[in-house]
């Protein structure tokens, strides 16, 4: 069966017909912002935000299919950081452990910037075409094969995945249980898995080398591009909103607002 | 009137890969005309892939080894000229055609090569109206190349290719991985590009393919083993077979005749076999007898052996591929599965070991519900064994891969090192133990493939598309093989495009087709139905076709030779 294991969705909306160079600094400046404070309460609003953009963007379904990693790491992040960090109020001790107040909300602080992190990118991919972040890095001068190399990682993916699920069926025909063994019995296993897939991608990418150049990649003179890049009043707008947000939130922070702890 | 100049001139040309003792090309020397169509053929490792390598200098500048002799394509030494330099004159068509889409949609796809060459956008987008229809993908502009079928999938690698407006177009086995409609489709394609005044060179295996061309070329272990018009080369049945190419099955049926037909020339086509039979020859009066004793001695099979009930099958994302089917396999029959891509027969197939479970009904093996089986029961009762042999080959010994099955079941060693060799004596490989399978050619390597699966001595086999990338002779000797495992007991299962295979072998042929049985009889009876067959673009071969024509159903050549006797004079 075949699915799209490319983000890119569709119906397009204002975000999609964003110049994707615009896309790209707005990520950036989303960044930015996620890493300005270290308060969960802020934080938190930042995360809304975002989240308000996918599902404007039609992207929240992309973010809901990473539901259970999202979810790991801000648990995650709120039981370790205490490990790591101390502040002033002591919630609890137990041996050498001293648990404080500012160190869980610092950890949940920190697993909410990694989900804005996460949420913003798949925002990015699921409302750029590959080919429209190729072309944008092309344009912000990035040379033109570490360029298309970036995207052919991208593109590679989907393959690989197809061959991995057929390779995996064919061995647990020949009874590869997957599921048993100890930990570095389960390893072993992999191998298997491992051999073909390796072989198959160095194939695929030697037979795409040289599907390659026979369409003058890599040919002398100038490329040109099918996707029109043109930025447009709105990306204008988009850019000055954001940087006015992120110039407040700054300012808001060396103010002495929005940090649990005095640290990034 | 302007002379017609050479297209591609190769003198002595000789290629070996870096790494290799054996040359791969060797003293070539082949001429092709502007605007020619021409075919090349030849067994698996024959050398057709590096010669078309060497059209737009892939050959030396890219893939490395040692390149002797003379050879200009369009005027162009290639010895002498870089890939991008030539790709906007030669253009190729790979064989795999995964591995030459990249875009993320079918128009972005087209632009890929105009994008390169630094075309300006409003030129790329004329060029893109203009091929759409052409290769019938108006209406997918939008759509991402992964999700079109294999048919439309070549279709764009081979638009893509015409975009850079080429002189030249070379194409690798195109309709290889196609079922019967992508194969049509991408054919009619070929022969409306005929019409432009570009030269063609065409790889193909399937022989009736190569009859519209204007030049043959058989190519042997590097060698040109002969060329010329088809009707000359093709009619040679000797040379073809010498070649490793399958011939037409009506010329060989006239060339194994007692006496030549007036003049020696062969037909090539069934129009011309059925002349040529009116001419000279009739059926026996017992024809029809004799063809329906040998439905009588087809085993019925014994016990049921796999037993689908009121099957319904959904993929999660809601294609419904299997819209219930009933059916029932006896043990120690040979059943052949075909239909369309889609049609479902892989899905259905796959329920037998349990690899997909039914959304609704039930699945019998051996008189018990596939569900309650555990794995080492589902591996002893069917063997699955992949399309692709490199989907699962990964050790480093032919034993080591052979005994992967056996070993995950918990077999002792003494057990293992048995069932390892007596699966290796069943196909052919006893002596192989030791060797690496990556350096096996890939008919060895599909026949690790089977053994790995028969060393747990499953009782049905399933073989998907056993014949697929093999050459006729190695397609042969695979099928050889399975058959002789029929004999000895195992019931065979194989879901195939194949049509000389399933008339070749199968015993019994179901068709499926949306999910559904059309049909479900001998083979003899479903190839009798050749009119309801062409409705799902399904094609019986050549010889079945010449057979119907006169009002029977044979399935090989030599039962068409035993029913018929000459004209009294």
């Amino acid at each position: 069966m075949v699915v799209s294991i490319f983000l890119y969705t569709k119906p397009l909306t204002p975000v999609h017909r964003l110049d994707p160079r615009t896309k790209i600094f707005a990520m950036l400046l989303l960044f930015g912002l996620g890493l300005t404070f270290n308060h969960p309460l802020y934080e938190g609003a930042i995360l809304i935000g975002v989240l308000a953009i996918a599902l404007w963007s039609g992207s929240l379904a992309n973010v809901w299919r990473l539901r259970y990693i999202l979810l790991i790491l801000m648990l995650f992040s709120t039981a370790l950081w205490p490990f790591f960090i101390t502040g002033p109020t002591e919630v609890f001790r137990w041996w050498r452990i001293r648990v404080c107040l500012e160190s869980l909300l610092y950890g949940a602080a920190m697993g909410m910037r990694t989900a804005i992190f996460l949420i913003a990118g798949i925002i990015f991919l699921s409302t750029t075409r590959i080919e429209e972040f190729t072309a944008s890095l092309i344009k912000l001068r990035v040379p033109y094969p570490m360029a298309f190399a970036i995207s052919t990682a991208f593109r590679l993916l989907p393959t690989l995945v197809g061959a991995g699920s057929v390779i995996i069926q064919a061995q647990t025909a020949r009874g590869l249980d997957l599921q048993s063994g100890s930990v570095v019995g389960r390893m072993r296993k992999f191998i298997p898995l491992l051999v073909p897939i390796l072989i198959y991608a160095v194939r695929s990418v030697n037979l795409q080398a040289m599907a390659l150049e026979s369409k003058h990649f890599g040919g002398k003179g100038e490329r040109t591009f099918y996707l029109e890049l043109k930025p447009r009043p709105a990306d204008y707008l988009v850019i000055f909103l954001l940087i006015l947000i992120f110039g407040a939130a700054l300012y808001w922070r060396l103010t002495g607002h929005g940090a649990v702890l005095p640290r990034l | 009137m302007e002379e017609r100049r050479k297209a591609v001139q190769f003198e002595n040309l000789s290629f070996a890969y870096r790494g290799a003792n054996k040359k791969a090309l060797e003293n070539v020397s082949l001429e092709i005309m502007e605007g020619d169509f021409v075919t090349w053929m030849g067994h698996t490792g024959a050398g057709k892939s590096t010669l078309m390598y060497c059209l737009n200098a892939l050959i030396p500048s890219f893939v490395r080894g040692k390149l002797e002799g003379k050879a200009l394509v369009l005027g162009k030494d290639i010895s002498k000229s870089n890939v991008a330099e030539m790709s906007g004159e030669v253009g190729l068509v790979f064989q795999d055609f995964e591995a030459q889409l990249f875009s993320t949609n079918v128009e972005l796809e087209i632009a890929f090569g105009l994008e390169n060459m630094g075309v300006p956008r409003d030129e790329m987008k004329r060029i893109i109206d203009e091929l759409l229809p052409l290769v019938r993908l108006e209406g997918l502009r939008d759509r991402e190349p992964s999700t079109l079928s294999g048919g439309q999938k070549q279709r764009l690698a081979i638009a893509s290719v015409l975009a850079m407006g080429p002189r030249l177009l070379a194409m690798d086995e195109p309709t290889t991985d196609l079922d019967p409609i992508g194969k049509w489709e991408v054919l009619q394609l070929a022969k409306r590009l005929r019409g432009r005044g570009m030269t063609m060179i065409l790889i193909e295996h399937e022989t009736e393919e190569a009859l519209d061309s204007e030049k043959v070329v058989l190519l042997k272990e590097g060698r040109v083993l002969g060329e010329g018009p088809p009707a000359e080369i093709l009619s040679d049945c000797q040379l073809l077979k010498e070649a490793g190419v399958a011939p037409l099955p009506v010329a060989e049926f006239f060339s194994k005749l007692p006496e030549r037909p007036a003049g020696g020339k062969l037909p090539l086509t069934v129009e011309e076999a059925v002349s040529e039979f009116k001419r000279r020859l009739k059926l026996r009066p017992s024809a029809v007898q004799v063809l329906e004793e040998k439905e009588g001695e087809i085993k019925r099979g014994g016990e049921p052996a796999l037993k689908l009930e009121g099957v319904h099958y959904r993929y999660p994302l809601g294609v419904e591929a299997l819209r219930g089917i009933d059916l029932e396999i006896k043990e120690g029959e040979f059943v052949a599965i075909i239909g369309q891509n889609g049609s479902g027969k892989t899905t259905l197939v796959k329920q037998f070991n349990g690899l997909l479970r039914p959304t609704s009904g039930r699945v019998e093996v051996f008189g018990r519900d596939v569900g309650e089986l555990s794995p080492r029961e589902r591996a002893e009762m069917v063997g699955y064994v992949f399309q692709n042999p490199d989907h699962q080959i990964f050790a480093s010994t032919v034993f080591d891969e052979v005994a992967f099955g056996p070993r995950n079941f918990g077999l002792s060693e003494k057990e293992v090192k048995e069932n390892v060799e007596e699966a290796l004596e069943a196909v052919n490989l006893i002596g192989y133990e030791d060797e690496d399978p990556f350096l096996l050619t890939k008919g060895e390597r599909q026949r690790v493939a089977v053994a790995s699966v028969l060393a747990v001595k499953p009782r049905v086999l399933i073989l998907d598309e056993p014949t697929t990338g093999l050459d006729y002779l190695q397609q042969r000797s695979m099928m050889e093989m399975v058959c002789s495992l029929n004999r000895k007991g195992h019931t065979i299962l194989i879901v195939t495009h194949s049509m000389p295979t399933v008339a070749h072998y199968a015993h019994r042929t179901i068709v499926l087709d949306g999910g559904k049985v059309l049909m479900d009889d001998t083979t003899r009876k479903v190839f009798a139905r050749e009119g309801e067959l062409e409705e799902v673009f399904l094609r019986p071969p050549q010889i079945v076709r010449f057979g119907n024509r006169l009002g029977i159903t044979p399935l090989t050549v030599d039962e068409m030779l035993e029913v018929v006797e000459p004209k009294p004079s």
